[in-house]
């Protein structure tokens, strides 16, 4: 049998993107590791964006960056991604503007990509699909007014969440309920 | 080797796992959007594969879109790893990828099946996919597609209460063999794809993901780990598993586990396992290849590992 076609450097770094957000969002407060010693805006951008879909970002670096993807810029109401350096007062006032979807296509519903620093030691409690029971997450840096707006959106509606750091990812997708301790 | 043939790239006939960085983006795009809905049939692209739709393209797709060279993957049809479907898409899958392929349900890290899931407890971490060749479980009470849609927007599954009535009252079951209508997180209802009855327990709050693509009506959807997946019944009349109490494996002697019918000259039945792989474990054909099955979803005596998930069997009065 002949040698299966190349698995290149993006290839694999596109799939193990990949999976680290399929694994964070199939199991809701754990972390799966992202490839190393990449910008995980760039990561995901790479992985998912293309000159099929849309993004929006008040960050004009990353803004840059991930245009490198062939993906359009679009007004928050109508980006499919959003990325989030920071979640400062602007941010969360665009993130009320981020199509939660609507009944008949829930899945036309943003997806933000945020940066955080997370630790496994309480504050939120997560429950839903994907979490055995329940379990506890703290995301720092994620002002309150974040959850009661998340809140607002009843499922199927809302926007899916991933939260970044420079290792790993969380998923968060509008299944999954969050109570503040 | 002489200079030019030096100088050029080696030649690529094919993209790493067949599909091209479009297919796979626009893919894993909508696969994550199925794992945040659990139960909602996402639409998709549906590239053409070397395979006919209707074979298990859709399956495939998202086999493909998740492959990669350390994966070892199972591929099964009807419960079997030697069927020609399943050997030709499992050495697609390998030939397109250099991953590891397997029959053993527990070292798998995807399983892509037609119409079983495995008898083995499936692990986290796990894919299951599932191939779909009717994504739509309205379609028996709406056969226009845009109305159904519209039901699923308004969790209109009144319909579907209605059949199931009916079918009481006619034959005083549920007579619905596979693809058993199924509520996913108390939201959408969903075909399982046509596994039988026995199978779609095994849905509810599992620790492996699953998977389900139609490639021909271009529709994916999911059920996400530790989810609540309950089959339609009435509260008052139980749903049940596949009656097959009594029927023993010839080969293994093993019972409780999905039975293949097998008739005989004489207007008799045999049984065997429907599961290949398990029966492999049970009864090795090279007596040195010893694995112990692991734990299953039925026990010896039939009970599934979630207590009491499966009721008694109550006969309707009507």
């Amino acid at each position: 049998m002949s040698a299966h076609p190349p698995y290149t450097t993006s290839e694999a770094r596109s799939r193990e993107t990949f999976l680290a957000l399929m694994w964070a969002l199939s199991y809701p407060g754990r972390t799966p590791t992202l490839p190393d010693n990449a910008d995980p805006f760039a990561l995901i951008g790479d992985t998912l964006l293309d000159l099929e879909t849309s993004f929006y970002t008040p960050d004009a670096q990353i803004r840059a960056r991930l245009a490198q993807t062939g993906a359009r810029l679009l007004e928050p109401k109508r980006a499919a991604y959003h990325f989030y350096a920071e979640l400062d007062d602007s941010a969360l006032a665009t993130i009320a503007t981020a199509n939660i979807g609507t009944l008949s296509y829930p899945d036309q519903a943003a997806t933000l990509i945020i940066h955080a620093r997370f630790r496994s030691d309480s504050a939120l409690t997560l429950t839903g699909p994907g979490i055995n029971g329940s379990t506890s997450i703290q995301i720092d840096g994620i002002p309150a007014s974040f959850w009661t707006m998340r809140e607002r959106a009843a499922f199927p509606l809302g926007w899916d969440v991933f939260f970044v750091n420079d290792k790993s990812v969380l998923g968060l997708p509008r299944s999954t309920k969050v109570t503040l301790e | 080797m002489n200079r030019l043939a030096a100088l050029a790239a080696p030649r690529q006939d094919y993209s790493y796992a067949f599909l091209d960085a479009y297919a796979k983006r626009e893919l894993r795009r909508r696969t994550l959007k199925a794992i945040a809905i659990p139960g909602y049939q996402v639409p998709y692209a549906s590239r053409e594969l070397p395979i006919a739709r209707g074979w298990g393209t859709g399956g495939l797709q998202v086999t493909l879109s998740l492959v990669g060279p350390e994966s070892i993957v199972k591929v099964i049809d009807q419960g079997a790893d030697d069927s020609v479907n399943a050997a030709n898409l499992r050495r697609f899958i390998a030939r397109m990828s250099g991953a590891q392929t397997t029959t053993d349900a527990l070292k798998a890290t995807i399983i892509q099946s037609r119409h079983r899931i495995p008898e083995e407890i499936l692990r986290e971490y796990q894919a299951l996919v599932l191939q779909v060749p009717d994504p739509e479980p309205l379609r028996a009470v709406e056969s226009n597609s845009s109305r159904a849609h519209e039901m699923h927007a308004e969790a209109d599954y009144g319909q579907m209460w209605l059949v199931l009535y009916e079918q009481l009252v006619r034959y005083k079951q549920y007579i619905q063999g596979a693809s058993y209508p199924s509520l996913v997180n108390g939201r959408y209802v969903i075909s399982p794809s046509p596994i039988p009855r026995w199978d779609t327990p095994k849905l509810h709050q599992s620790a492996h993901l699953t998977l389900l693509s139609a490639g021909r009506e271009k529709r994916l959807y999911a059920v996400p780990p530790y989810t609540d997946v309950y089959p339609l019944e009435f509260d008052d009349i139980p749903f049940q598993v596949e009656d097959q109490r009594g029927w023993v494996c010839a080969i293994t002697g093993v019972k409780n586990k999905f039975m293949n019918e097998i008739p005989q000259p004489d207007g008799t039945s045999t049984y065997e396992l429907s599961d290949t792989g398990y029966m492999e474990k049970v009864a090795p054909a090279d007596a040195t290849r010893t694995e112990p099955p692991g734990a299953t979803y039925y026990d010896e005596q039939g009970n599934f590992y979630h207590d009491g998930y499966l009721k008694p069997p109550i006969q309707p009065e009507l």
